[in-house]
Protein backbone atom coordinates (compact mmCIF):
# COMPACT_ATOMS: atom_id res chain seq x y z
CA UNK A 1 0.00 0.00 0.00
CA UNK A 2 2.62 2.54 1.10
CA UNK A 3 4.98 1.19 -1.56
CA UNK A 4 2.28 1.73 -4.16
CA UNK A 5 1.73 5.34 -3.00
CA UNK A 6 5.48 5.98 -3.00
CA UNK A 7 5.84 4.69 -6.56
CA UNK A 8 2.99 6.90 -7.77
CA UNK A 9 4.29 10.13 -6.26
CA UNK A 10 6.03 12.41 -8.73
CA UNK A 11 9.58 13.72 -8.51
CA UNK A 12 12.79 12.39 -7.02
CA UNK A 13 13.20 10.86 -3.59
CA UNK A 14 13.40 14.25 -1.80
CA UNK A 15 10.27 15.58 -3.44
CA UNK A 16 8.46 12.34 -2.69
CA UNK A 17 9.57 12.45 0.93
CA UNK A 18 8.29 16.02 1.23
CA UNK A 19 4.93 15.14 -0.34
CA UNK A 20 4.67 12.11 1.95
CA UNK A 21 5.27 14.30 4.98
CA UNK A 22 2.54 16.71 3.86
CA UNK A 23 0.15 13.79 3.29
CA UNK A 24 0.89 12.38 6.76
CA UNK A 25 0.28 15.77 8.37
CA UNK A 26 -2.98 16.14 6.44
CA UNK A 27 -4.16 12.75 7.68
CA UNK A 28 -3.23 13.61 11.28
CA UNK A 29 -5.07 16.92 10.97
CA UNK A 30 -8.25 15.24 9.70
CA UNK A 31 -8.04 12.67 12.50
CA UNK A 32 -7.60 15.30 15.24
CA UNK A 33 -10.10 17.75 13.84
CA UNK A 34 -12.92 15.49 12.73
CA UNK A 35 -12.49 11.77 13.38
CA UNK A 36 -11.35 11.72 17.04
CA UNK A 37 -13.88 14.32 18.29
CA UNK A 38 -16.57 12.22 16.65
CA UNK A 39 -15.29 8.91 18.04
CA UNK A 40 -14.57 10.06 21.59
CA UNK A 41 -18.14 10.27 22.98
CA UNK A 42 -18.79 6.77 21.65
CA UNK A 43 -16.09 5.36 23.92
CA UNK A 44 -16.68 4.88 27.65
CA UNK A 45 -13.63 6.71 29.02
CA UNK A 46 -14.91 10.14 29.93
CA UNK A 47 -18.09 9.86 31.98
CA UNK A 48 -17.52 11.70 35.22
CA UNK A 49 -21.00 12.42 36.57
CA UNK A 50 -23.31 10.40 38.73
CA UNK A 51 -26.62 9.88 37.02
CA UNK A 52 -29.48 7.49 36.66
CA UNK A 53 -28.05 5.66 33.70
CA UNK A 54 -29.60 7.49 30.80
CA UNK A 55 -28.86 11.06 31.78
CA UNK A 56 -25.94 13.39 31.36
CA UNK A 57 -22.44 12.07 31.09
CA UNK A 58 -19.32 14.07 30.84
CA UNK B 1 8.80 -7.07 -3.21
CA UNK B 2 10.43 -6.68 -6.60
CA UNK B 3 12.89 -9.45 -5.93
CA UNK B 4 10.07 -11.76 -4.85
CA UNK B 5 8.20 -10.94 -8.03
CA UNK B 6 11.10 -12.08 -10.11
CA UNK B 7 11.86 -15.24 -8.19
CA UNK B 8 8.48 -16.61 -7.12
CA UNK B 9 5.61 -18.17 -9.05
CA UNK B 10 2.60 -15.96 -9.52
CA UNK B 11 0.28 -17.24 -6.76
CA UNK B 12 2.98 -17.05 -4.10
CA UNK B 13 3.56 -13.52 -5.18
CA UNK B 14 -0.15 -12.80 -4.65
CA UNK B 15 -0.09 -14.26 -1.13
CA UNK B 16 2.98 -12.24 -0.22
CA UNK B 17 1.35 -9.08 -1.58
CA UNK B 18 -1.82 -9.60 0.48
CA UNK B 19 0.16 -10.36 3.62
CA UNK B 20 2.23 -7.25 3.20
CA UNK B 21 -0.92 -5.18 2.65
CA UNK B 22 -2.48 -6.71 5.77
CA UNK B 23 0.68 -5.95 7.72
CA UNK B 24 0.68 -2.34 6.58
CA UNK B 25 -3.00 -1.97 7.51
CA UNK B 26 -2.37 -3.42 10.98
CA UNK B 27 0.56 -1.08 11.55
CA UNK B 28 -1.65 1.80 10.42
CA UNK B 29 -4.39 0.83 12.89
CA UNK B 30 -1.77 0.68 15.65
CA UNK B 31 -0.45 4.12 14.80
CA UNK B 32 -3.96 5.60 14.62
CA UNK B 33 -4.84 4.14 18.05
CA UNK B 34 -1.63 5.55 19.50
CA UNK B 35 -2.54 8.92 18.03
CA UNK B 36 -5.99 8.63 19.61
CA UNK B 37 -4.48 8.08 23.05
CA UNK B 38 -2.25 11.09 22.51
CA UNK B 39 -5.30 13.09 21.40
CA UNK B 40 -7.39 12.09 24.44
CA UNK B 41 -4.76 12.61 27.08
CA UNK B 42 -2.85 15.56 25.70
CA UNK B 43 -4.48 17.44 22.86
CA UNK B 44 -7.92 17.74 24.50
CA UNK B 45 -6.16 19.30 27.51
CA UNK B 46 -4.47 21.87 25.29
CA UNK B 47 -7.74 22.81 23.61
CA UNK B 48 -9.75 22.82 26.85
CA UNK B 49 -7.22 24.87 28.81
CA UNK B 50 -7.12 27.45 26.04
CA UNK B 51 -10.95 27.63 26.03
CA UNK B 52 -11.19 27.77 29.81
CA UNK B 53 -8.65 30.53 30.23
CA UNK B 54 -10.36 32.64 27.55
CA UNK B 55 -13.74 32.12 29.25
CA UNK B 56 -12.20 32.79 32.66
CA UNK B 57 -10.75 36.09 31.45
CA UNK B 58 -14.17 37.04 30.11
CA UNK B 59 -15.81 36.35 33.46
CA UNK B 60 -13.21 38.40 35.32
CA UNK B 61 -13.66 41.26 32.87
CA UNK B 62 -17.42 41.14 33.41
CA UNK B 63 -16.87 41.25 37.15
CA UNK B 64 -14.78 44.37 36.77
CA UNK B 65 -17.11 46.21 34.46
CA UNK B 66 -20.48 45.30 35.98
CA UNK B 67 -21.82 47.39 38.87
CA UNK B 68 -21.86 45.56 42.20
CA UNK B 69 -24.98 43.45 42.41
CA UNK B 70 -27.24 43.53 45.43
CA UNK B 71 -27.67 39.75 45.29
CA UNK B 72 -24.93 37.31 44.36
CA UNK B 73 -27.65 35.27 42.68
CA UNK B 74 -27.94 38.01 40.10
CA UNK B 75 -24.67 36.80 38.56
CA UNK B 76 -24.64 35.86 34.93
CA UNK B 77 -24.64 32.08 34.99
CA UNK B 78 -24.00 31.66 31.28
CA UNK B 79 -20.33 32.57 31.23
CA UNK B 80 -19.61 30.96 34.58
CA UNK B 81 -20.46 31.66 38.20
CA UNK B 82 -16.97 31.75 39.67
CA UNK B 83 -13.70 29.96 40.20
CA UNK B 84 -12.82 26.93 42.25
CA UNK B 85 -9.41 26.87 43.95
CA UNK B 86 -8.22 23.59 45.43
CA UNK B 87 -4.61 23.99 46.61
CA UNK B 88 -4.21 20.25 47.24
CA UNK B 89 -5.00 19.50 43.58
CA UNK B 90 -2.29 21.93 42.39
CA UNK B 91 -4.20 22.92 39.28
CA UNK B 92 -4.76 26.61 39.65
CA UNK B 93 -8.24 27.98 39.29
CA UNK B 94 -11.13 26.13 37.68
CA UNK B 95 -13.98 28.04 36.09
CA UNK B 96 -17.38 26.77 37.26
CA UNK B 97 -20.33 26.76 34.90
CA UNK B 98 -23.90 25.55 34.96
CA UNK B 99 -24.59 21.97 33.90
CA UNK B 100 -22.62 18.75 33.59
CA UNK B 101 -23.16 17.85 29.94
CA UNK B 102 -20.09 16.95 27.85
CA UNK B 103 -20.47 20.23 25.94
CA UNK B 104 -19.95 22.15 29.18
CA UNK B 105 -17.28 19.98 30.79
CA UNK B 106 -15.23 19.49 27.64
CA UNK B 107 -14.24 23.16 27.75
CA UNK B 108 -11.99 22.48 30.73
CA UNK B 109 -14.37 23.71 33.42
CA UNK B 110 -16.18 22.20 36.38
CA UNK B 111 -19.97 22.09 36.11
CA UNK B 112 -22.56 22.17 38.86
CA UNK B 113 -25.33 19.60 38.63
CA UNK B 114 -28.77 20.49 37.36
CA UNK B 115 -29.73 16.85 36.95
CA UNK B 116 -30.46 14.29 38.47
CA UNK B 117 -30.27 16.39 41.66
CA UNK B 118 -30.36 20.15 41.39
CA UNK B 119 -27.25 21.55 43.02
CA UNK B 120 -27.43 24.33 45.56
CA UNK B 121 -25.23 27.36 44.98
CA UNK B 122 -22.67 28.58 47.51
CA UNK B 123 -24.76 31.57 48.56
CA UNK B 124 -27.86 29.47 49.31
CA UNK B 125 -28.77 29.23 53.00
CA UNK B 126 -28.40 25.44 53.01
CA UNK B 127 -27.78 22.76 50.42
CA UNK B 128 -25.09 20.93 48.53
CA UNK B 129 -22.97 22.64 45.89
CA UNK B 130 -22.31 19.59 43.68
CA UNK B 131 -19.66 19.74 40.96
CA UNK B 132 -18.29 17.44 38.27
CA UNK B 133 -15.19 17.74 36.10
CA UNK B 134 -12.96 15.53 33.98
CA UNK B 135 -10.34 13.30 35.55
CA UNK B 136 -8.35 12.93 32.31
CA UNK B 137 -8.43 14.84 29.08
CA UNK B 138 -10.45 17.99 28.39
CA UNK B 139 -8.47 19.92 30.97
CA UNK B 140 -8.44 17.09 33.55
CA UNK B 141 -9.48 19.59 36.21
CA UNK B 142 -10.12 16.98 38.90
CA UNK B 143 -7.17 14.75 38.00
CA UNK B 144 -5.64 15.01 41.47
CA UNK B 145 -8.86 14.52 43.40
CA UNK B 146 -7.25 11.57 45.20
CA UNK B 147 -4.73 13.98 46.78
CA UNK B 148 -7.48 15.62 48.84
CA UNK B 149 -7.52 14.70 52.53
CA UNK B 150 -9.87 15.68 55.34
CA UNK B 151 -9.09 19.22 56.45
CA UNK B 152 -7.88 20.39 53.03
CA UNK B 153 -9.33 23.64 51.78
CA UNK B 154 -11.64 24.08 48.81
CA UNK B 155 -12.19 27.74 48.03
CA UNK B 156 -14.85 29.06 45.71
CA UNK B 157 -14.42 32.58 44.43
CA UNK B 158 -17.31 34.72 43.19
CA UNK B 159 -17.23 38.37 42.31
CA UNK B 160 -17.91 39.50 45.84
CA UNK B 161 -17.16 36.60 48.15
CA UNK B 162 -14.63 33.87 48.94
CA UNK B 163 -16.40 30.72 50.17
CA UNK B 164 -13.95 28.62 52.17
CA UNK B 165 -14.84 24.94 52.53
CA UNK B 166 -13.00 22.20 54.38
CA UNK B 167 -12.97 18.59 53.19
CA UNK B 168 -14.50 16.26 55.78
CA UNK B 169 -15.12 12.98 53.90
CA UNK B 170 -14.01 11.09 50.81
CA UNK B 171 -15.52 8.14 48.98
CA UNK B 172 -12.77 6.72 46.76
CA UNK B 173 -15.06 4.48 44.77
CA UNK B 174 -18.78 4.27 44.21
CA UNK B 175 -21.21 3.27 41.49
CA UNK B 176 -21.99 5.78 38.79
CA UNK B 177 -25.68 5.34 39.69
CA UNK B 178 -25.07 6.49 43.26
CA UNK B 179 -26.88 9.81 42.83
CA UNK B 180 -27.51 10.13 46.58
CA UNK B 181 -23.95 11.42 47.01
CA UNK B 182 -25.04 14.79 45.61
CA UNK B 183 -28.24 15.08 47.70
CA UNK B 184 -28.73 18.31 49.70
CA UNK B 185 -27.79 16.26 52.77
CA UNK B 186 -25.33 13.63 51.51
CA UNK B 187 -25.93 10.83 54.02
CA UNK B 188 -23.00 8.73 52.74
CA UNK B 189 -20.62 11.43 53.98
CA UNK B 190 -21.79 10.87 57.54
CA UNK B 191 -23.72 14.14 57.81
CA UNK B 192 -27.39 13.92 58.69
CA UNK B 193 -28.39 17.57 59.20
CA UNK B 194 -28.83 20.25 56.57
CA UNK B 195 -25.75 22.39 56.05
CA UNK B 196 -23.73 24.21 53.42
CA UNK B 197 -21.89 21.39 51.70
CA UNK B 198 -19.75 21.08 48.59
CA UNK B 199 -19.37 17.82 46.65
CA UNK B 200 -16.76 17.09 43.99
CA UNK B 201 -17.41 14.15 41.66
CA UNK B 202 -15.26 12.67 38.92
CA UNK B 203 -14.45 9.27 37.49
CA UNK B 204 -12.07 6.68 38.89
CA UNK B 205 -9.73 4.79 38.45
CA UNK B 206 -7.75 7.19 36.27
CA UNK B 207 -8.13 6.74 32.51
CA UNK B 208 -11.45 4.91 32.93
CA UNK B 209 -15.05 5.69 33.78
CA UNK B 210 -15.87 2.57 35.72
CA UNK B 211 -16.58 4.18 39.11
CA UNK B 212 -16.98 7.62 40.65
CA UNK B 213 -14.73 9.36 43.17
CA UNK B 214 -16.50 11.65 45.64
CA UNK B 215 -15.14 14.32 47.99
CA UNK B 216 -17.32 16.24 50.45
CA UNK B 217 -16.58 19.49 52.18
CA UNK B 218 -18.53 21.96 54.28
CA UNK B 219 -18.44 25.71 54.49
CA UNK B 220 -16.31 27.02 57.34
CA UNK B 221 -16.48 30.73 56.59
CA UNK B 222 -16.92 33.35 53.91
CA UNK B 223 -14.77 36.40 53.25
CA UNK B 224 -15.66 39.56 51.43
CA UNK B 225 -13.54 40.16 48.35
CA UNK B 226 -11.51 43.34 48.85
CA UNK B 227 -10.36 45.80 46.19
CA UNK B 228 -7.11 43.91 45.51
CA UNK B 229 -8.91 40.55 45.50
CA UNK B 230 -6.55 39.38 48.26
CA UNK B 231 -7.04 35.62 48.47
CA UNK B 232 -7.97 34.05 51.82
CA UNK B 233 -5.22 32.56 53.98
CA UNK B 234 -5.82 29.07 52.55
CA UNK B 235 -4.62 30.18 49.12
CA UNK B 236 -1.54 32.07 50.23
Amino acid sequence: MYGWIWRHLPGNAWVRALISLVLVLAVVFVLFQYVFPWAEPLLPFNDVTVDEGAGATG
Amino acid sequence: MSRARRAAPRNRNWVAGSLSLLGELLITVGVVLALFVWYSLWWTNVVADRQASARGDQVRQQWQSAPPAAEPGALDTQGGIGFLHVPAMKNGEVLVKRGTSPEVLNDGVAGYYTDPVKSALPWDRTGNFALAAHRDGHGAKFHNIDKLRSGDAIVFETRDTWYVYKVFAQLPQTSKYDVDVINPVPKASGRTAPGRYITLTTCTPVYTSKYRYIVWGELVRTEKVDAERTPPAELR
